[in-house]
């Protein structure tokens, strides 16, 4: 993907309400945070060819989407996915749009994900050990929730590497005191010091549930289009440097190897591709559906050295004025939840400069990475600038 | 009383494993072209592809040292909810290092469970035909 530096931009971005209970459908939800991000770009409806969604079986069809929006679109796309899709879907985006099939793709994530089908929980346990690898090692032991499986890879690198319990708390409490400033996030008017933090029993070890993303309902939207195209939106775009679309490693077995991850393999095609380095970043978006996810990528990214990633939290460097401010609207653990697209809405944000003037925007930020993070075996990240 | 925790599924590729666990005693998928052990076992080989794969026995007396772990606190299957907290953990196989096997350490206190730990596996029966693959603490 390298030779599509700056030549597509994100010139959209729009959520609906967020909730634990929402009283209507993904699709509603969907409708909302379409309209939002196609009124941000200053487009109609009818300027979008192509819609893309992703999903765990949890919303409305991109068909379904497009139909409430009048529109007749050339392409559809829904694929079955949660963390790093948001990446993967605009890489496909730009790369349908070089290939001169569609000219700009609105991309959503929409679901009930706290009064619907929840992630996290709920399954049948017989149908996750046919659905999950290697199902049958894992589930009749107990362990069917996210928060065991990178419980499981966190014990093991805190182990290795000497990282603590505080450290998983400085990642939390970073988020949460970006929250504060965020009337939109689900935990704002809700702070969290590190005295609570430590108090608060485990659920899945080292986990409790600060350490935990929200499961909310809710919808994102964002709109893909080239260079050229975005001089016909109001908005201000944020160019796509690098990406590194989806990279996974071997899936079956990562229970057997819990020490690399595929953030690991995505780093060093996606500063390749985007001509910087890791200290030419000013914002970040880190996938944080755990706390600990968000140290291990710091390393995965370069960011800190092996072992050196929980230091570099507990010195601040994730907040405001910090070295990498990150997640700066709350992120997944304190704002809401949609498998990293709010995350990725706020970085387009940030790079806009859409909150100057306030305590919220991390002054004259020029380049910001966005990662994503779908369980240790498949990961994806994009590099923007304005 | 019926067991009423999720029983592992047996399937094409799996049975081997599972067949020789009802008979306490453990098998191991392996690579007959590069040597590889799978864990979990699958169709063909996950480091070279060659479907050319067997099973190698390790019988029923297997060590293995406490490579991760995590205490649940929440029951999310059924029947965990009376044996709570449940230590979940992935033990390496002092024989096959290679390879590293989920289970539960029984008759442990979750203050006592660390990485480093040797445990050593035991078979619970769960139903009249079926046992499950545990681990527990090595006693000398
Ligand atoms: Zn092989």
């Amino acid at each position: 993907m390298g030779t599509i530096k700056d030549r597509y931009a994100i010139v959209g971005v729009g959520e609906s309400e967020r909730s634990r209970k929402s009283g209507t459908t993904p699709l509603h939800l969907a409708l909302d945070a379409a309209n939002a991000a196609i009124k941000d770009a200053g487009l109609k409806a009818t300027d979008i060819d192509g819609f893309m969604n992703y999903n765990e079986g949890d919303s409305c069809t991109s068909h379904q989407l497009a139909t409430y929006l009048g529109v007749r679109p050339k392409y559809v796309k829904d694929i079955q996915g949660g963390g790093a899709s948001t990446e993967m879907l605009i890489a496909d985006a730009a790369a349908l749009i070089e290939a001169g099939q569609l000219n700009t793709v609105l991309i959503y994530r929409s679901l009930n994900g706290s009064s619907g089908t929840r992630v996290g929980r709920g399954y049948d346990p017989d149908m996750l050990q046919g659905a999950l690898a290697g199902g049958s090692f894992v589930i009749p032991y107990g362990s069917a929730s996210p928060s065991q499986w990178f419980g499981m890879y966190a014990m093991r690198h805190m182990h290795e590497t000497g990282t603590t319990k505080e450290h998983l708390g400085h990642v939390c409490l970073s988020f949460y005191e970006h929250a504060q400033r965020n009337p939109k996030a689900f935990l704002h008017g809700k702070p969290l010091t590190m005295e609570n933090y430590l108090a608060t029993p485990d659920i899945s070890s080292p986990f409790n549930i600060h350490d935990s993303c929200l499961e909310l309902d809710e919808g994102n939207a964002l709109i893909v289009t080239s260079a050229e195209n975005a001089k016909n939106c109001t908005s201000r775009p944020v160019y796509i440097m690098g990406m590194s679309a989806r990279q996974c490693h071997p899936h079956a077995h990562y229970w057997n190897d819990i020490d690399q991850v595929a953030s690991d393999y995505v780093a060093k095609e996606l500063y390749e591709n985007a001509g910087v380095t890791p200290e030419d970043i000013d914002v970040a978006a880190i996938y944080d559906c755990f706390s600990w996810v968000v140290l291990r990528q710091l390393e995965a990214y370069g960011f800190a050295k092996r072992g050196e990633a929980g230091e570099f939290v507990a010195q601040g460097n994730l907040k405001m004025g910090g070295k990498l401010p990150t997640n700066t609207a709350g992120g997944m653990l304190s704002e809401g939840y949609t498998h990293g697209m709010n995350n990725a809405i706020e970085i387009v944000r940030q790079l806009r400069h859409d909150y100057e003037g306030t305590d919220r925007q991390v002054e004259h930020c020029k380049i910001g990475i966005c990662t994503g993070w779908a369980g240790p075996d498949i990961a994806g990240a994009m590099i923007l600038r304005n | 009383m019926t067991y009423q925790k999720p029983i592992p599924l047996k399937d094409q590729d799996n049975q081997a494993y599972w067949d020789a666990a009802d008979k306490h005693e453990l098998v191991l998928q392996k690579c007959n072209d590069c040597g590889t052990f799978s864990q979990p076992p699958g169709p063909t080989c996950a480091n070279c592809g060659s479907a050319n794969v067997g099973w190698e026995k390790m019988g029923n007396d297997v060590q293995a040292t406490v490579y991760s772990y995590v205490v649940s606190y929440r029951p999310f299957l059924p029947g965990f909810q009376d044996e709570l907290p449940t230590i979940i953990a992935l033990a390496q196989l002092d024989r096959v290092p290679e390879v590293k096997i989920m289970g539960n350490i029984l008759n442990c206190d979750e203050q006592d469970v660390q990485i480093g730990m040797p445990v050593q596996m035991t078979w619970v029966d769960i139903t009249e035909d079926r046992a499950l693959p545990q681990w527990q603490p090595v006693t000398n």
